[in-house]
């Protein structure tokens, strides 16, 4: 079976190129906009380039925003392989964290037992959340993206009216009480934020692989992803596929929520404890293929960007927003499946030339 | 007479290495209807891309009036008077028919498109042509074979002098097809010439002047319709004689295993699409349903896979009901449905061959266990179908859409065939595939019949229904009109006066067929 390997390899080969270019190009955009800017423009420059290596706290900044950005991905990942559009990741991580606080404070939580039953409890609340659009949708046919969307806005404003009245930790503090330390995550590496949050997410690459192309559940939902109406044809129950697909990937979305509120960033629940993170995974999942494996790669790659921004943010005189430049255009220039091998077009430039250079002869010498 | 368009030793390598062309010639005079044919993959299609400028060639030379011409986009090609209508319609769906014809070139006032005229000039080109189609509702609300005439039309208001036609037959109800052949010949009798694309070899010898055939990416030949038969061109194509009829060996036929009594099913817009369908199919019989395309029989199939649910009446598969059951259980009954549509129904072109080929198995324990697949399985299941079913493809890993049309069908009937069922139905099986698959095909299906099938066979190809069925029944506004035993005296034409509502038999001479 050397053949299929070879043609993987290329395929990965190719996409590869592709994505390296896409960065590249939006870099340089970035680039430009950096020198219209700022001051100093090599130096912001070189900030968001090379800030995350600059010291082991930003570089353990950049693990831990991988390890993240590799769960949300995971959970749209799920979704879109079952050609669903479930936006719901979001809401997911605010109510995950809420049920992980419920149990962080509660007497089990200063047990041995508080870690993991929290981080149960967020992936249980998580999948109730991812359920409920997809219940809908199979039972009312209400569209999974508008239902999600508007759940999102429900789990968010709920968890801060939690933080500013029922779990406050004092009056004006929008958070909850600090977590004892036996419901929050160990940490790997002394002195930065990498915590067990990074094991979970290693987890869950291996777990979501291997349900999507190991598993007869997998294999359905691919099919219902690929054609629901052949699946139909073959007796695959699609509407039991679908919801199911966003109730895993509700699950994710809720881990996801407990690894914010147990991790060393926080070890409480605090307002807009996720800050915006959950919607990147739409486009670690669309760069990535939905391919599980090829999702922690991908977050790697763009935590890393995004570390890069923050930091320039930080320490020059160009905002973090221009981050959103150097994303958008990666979104437009991969969900475009441009091609544009700067060989090929280089050779068509020349051959173009050579040839209009010969028509203008031919033409000449009629 | 110089020919008014001609190819010379065409060659064109598709990135990837696929050779498409590699030597074809073509010569078509002015004012001819000039027939393409050839298998699936034979090039047919990229030597039209190559006339219409969308591909250009690698090697040879187009002429036009004895002018060599290099198209280098469609634009260049219409420009110089080659029209083109694809198989796949490039039409605007919520646009008027008008619109549709205009768009691109519109008549103006000043800067404002000049409706009044359109719609004049779209009406005249209309009944000049003998192309009738009423110039002013959207274009998806009438039928495919009046939006064919659009596409038509449209290369004509573009002043074609040269109509390409790719497979223009695949998607029209016999009487389409006629209408459409009228055209043709009121085109041809203008002054246009033709160029058509095909794969039914009576459609073929009944339009053309002369006809190329293709095989392999060459030119096997040209010849003069007049000169040849269907059998004779059947060879050309394939290289070896073929049988266009399929042996049956006799079948008891005694015990009824699909039962559908008083069957009623609705259409997706909620109106009855049969009412009150009695149908026996017996083991051992292929039964062919007749009928004008949306005359209830498709969805009469759809009950009975399980995919639609049944208004009323019963279905039973060996006595068992089967009108509650799921598509699965339906499955486990012995039931197995090769659907109309290969793309959309019956394959995931995104999947693996080996993927598709245990879709419908995925509660076997050969190819799943506790949940968990057993890739090995499920890999050597596909190698085996591959071979018997000898489908052309780099492996069980591919994905089904790469595979040509042909070998996509094979794929289906060999995973619905795999199982030996007890109730096989069967919907357009042939439709737009090629010849050598195609004879494939309908031995696969009377191999399952041999073997104790009841097939119940539905197909807008008439010659197919009467290549394999052992009795047709025939649907006219949802209700069976006729059943037949198929035998000699059967025509189309008998068929076709059954299937137009103009005759249709008694309770008693149905009884006689039963």
């Amino acid at each position: 079976m050397s053949a299929p390997a070879t043609d993987k390899w290329k395929t990965v080969r190719a996409e590869t190129a592709r994505l390296l270019t896409a960065v590249v190009i939006a870099l340089l955009v970035a680039l430009a906009v950096i020198m219209l800017t700022s001051k100093t423009p090599v130096d912001t420059f070189r900030t968001l380039l090379t800030g995350p290596l600059t010291s082991k706290r930003t570089l353990g900044l950049w693990v831990d925003e991988a390890a993240k950005l590799t769960v949300t991905g995971l959970a749209f990942s799920l979704v879109f392989q079952a050609r669903q559009f479930a936006m719901g990741v979001q809401g997911q991580v605010y109510v995950g964290g809420l049920a992980a606080t419920l149990v962080a404070l509660s007497p089990v939580g200063t047990t041995v037992l508080g870690m993991p039953l929290a981080v149960l409890a967020a992936m249980a609340a998580g999948a109730v959340y991812g359920f409920i659009p997809g219940y809908a949708k199979a039972k009312l046919g209400a569209n999974e993206i508008v239902s999600s969307l508007m759940l999102n806005y429900i789990a968010v404003y709920f968890i801060t009216f939690v933080v500013r009245v029922p779990l406050s930790a004092g009056p004006g503090l929008m958070q909850s009480a600090d977590f004892p330390p036996a419901s929050m995550f160990a940490v790997l590496v002394p002195k930065t934020r990498i915590d067990l949050g990074l094991v979970l997410a290693l987890v869950a690459i291996a777990l979501v692989w291997f349900a999507l192309y190991r598993t007869s559940w997998g294999l359905k939902l691919r099919l219902v992803g690929h054609n629901a109406r052949f699946a139909e044809y073959a007796g695959i129950k699609a509407t039991f596929i679908m919801v199911s697909a966003m109730t895993a990937s509700g699950a994710l979305g809720g881990l996801l929520g407990s690894m914010y509120v147990q991790g060393q960033t926080f070890g409480r629940l605090t307002y807009g404890f996720e800050g915006g993170l959950a919607f990147e995974g739409i486009l670690i999942a669309i760069v990535a293929k939905s391919r599980p494996l090829a999702v922690p790669i991908v977050a790697i790659c763009y935590g890393y960007l995004l570390q890069g921004a923050e930091i320039m943010g930080i320490r020059t005189d160009v905002p973090t927003e221009v981050i959103a430049v150097v994303r958008a255009l990666i979104i437009l220039l991969v969900a475009s499946s441009f091609k544009l091998g700067l060989g090929s077009m280089l050779k068509k430039l020349v051959s173009g030339g050579a040839k209009t250079g010969e028509a203008n002869a031919a033409e000449a010498g009629r | 007479m110089q020919p008014l368009l001609e190819a010379k030793a065409i060659g064109k390598t598709y990135p990837g290495g696929t050779v498409a062309n590699n030597g074809v010639n073509l010569s078509v005079r002015a004012g001819e209807v000039h027939a393409v044919v050839g298998e699936n993959g034979a090039g047919k299609s990229t030597l039209m891309k190559i006339l219409f400028g969308i591909e250009q060639p690698d090697r040879g030379e187009l002429l036009l009036d004895g002018k060599p011409v290099r198209f280098a986009n469609p634009r260049q090609a219409i420009d110089a008077g080659i029209g083109m209508v694809f198989q796949h319609f490039s039409l605007v769906p919520s646009l008027s028919v008008y619109e549709n014809v205009v768009l691109g070139s519109e008549p103006r006032a000043g800067i404002r498109f000049d409706r009044k005229r359109a719609i004049e000039e779209v009406k005249a080109l209309s009944e000049r042509f003998r192309l009738s189609v009423d110039p002013l509702p959207a274009v998806n609300s009438i039928p495919v074979g009046q939006q064919q005439r659009v596409e038509i039309l449209k290369a004509l208001y573009r002043d074609a002098r040269i109509l390409i036609l790719d497979e223009p037959t695949a998607v029209l109800a016999p009487q389409e097809v006629e209408e459409l052949f009228a055209a043709i010949r009121s085109l041809v009798a203008q002054g246009r010439t033709v160029i058509f694309i095909a794969h039914k070899l009576p459609e073929v010898l009944e339009i053309s002047n002369s006809i190329t055939v293709m095989r392999a990416g060459k030119t096997v030949g040209q010849v003069n319709t007049r000169d040849v038969t269907e059998q004779s061109l059947a060879t050309m194509m394939v290289g070896s004689e073929v049988t266009l009829r399929v042996d049956r060996a006799p079948t008891a036929r005694d015990r009824c295993v699909l039962d559908a009594t008083a069957v009623s099913v609705s259409k997706d817009n909620g109106k009855p699409a049969c009412t009150a369908v009695d149908l026996k199919v017996n083991s051992g019989e292929i039964v062919g349903l007749v009928g004008v395309e949306g005359n209830g029989q498709a969805e009469f199939m759809e009950a009975i896979s399980g995919v639609r649910a049944v208004a009323s009446g019963s279905i039973r598969i060996g006595g068992t009901d089967i009108g509650a059951m799921s598509v699965l259980q339906r499955r486990h009954e012995g039931l197995a449905c090769i659907p109309q549509d290969r793309l959309a129904e019956g394959l995931a072109p995104g999947a693996s061959l080996a993927e598709n080929m245990v879709a419908t198995r995925l509660d076997d324990k050969r190819y799943v266990r506790n949940g968990i697949l057993d890739l090995k399985a499920i890999r050597n299941n596909a190698k085996g179908l591959i071979d018997k079913y000898s489908i052309r493809a780099a492996g069980p890993h591919a994905a089904a859409g790469t595979l040509s049309g042909g070998n996509m069908q094979k794929v289906v009937v060999a995973r619905e065939l795999s199982e030996r069922p007890e109730v096989l139905l069967v919907s357009q099986p042939t439709r737009g595939v090629d010849l050598g698959a195609t004879q494939f095909i309908w031995r696969s299906i009377t191999d399952a019949r041999d073997a104790g099938a009841a097939v119940l066979l539905s197909s807008a190809d008439l010659s197919e229904l009467l290549a394999l069925s052992d009795r047709l029944v025939v649907f006219y506004h949802g209700e069976i009109v006729a059943m037949l035993d198929n035998s000699d005296a059967v025509t189309p034409e008998l068929l076709g006066a059954y299937m137009l509502g103009l005759k249709r038999q008694s309770h008693n001479e149905m009884k006689v067929a039963v």
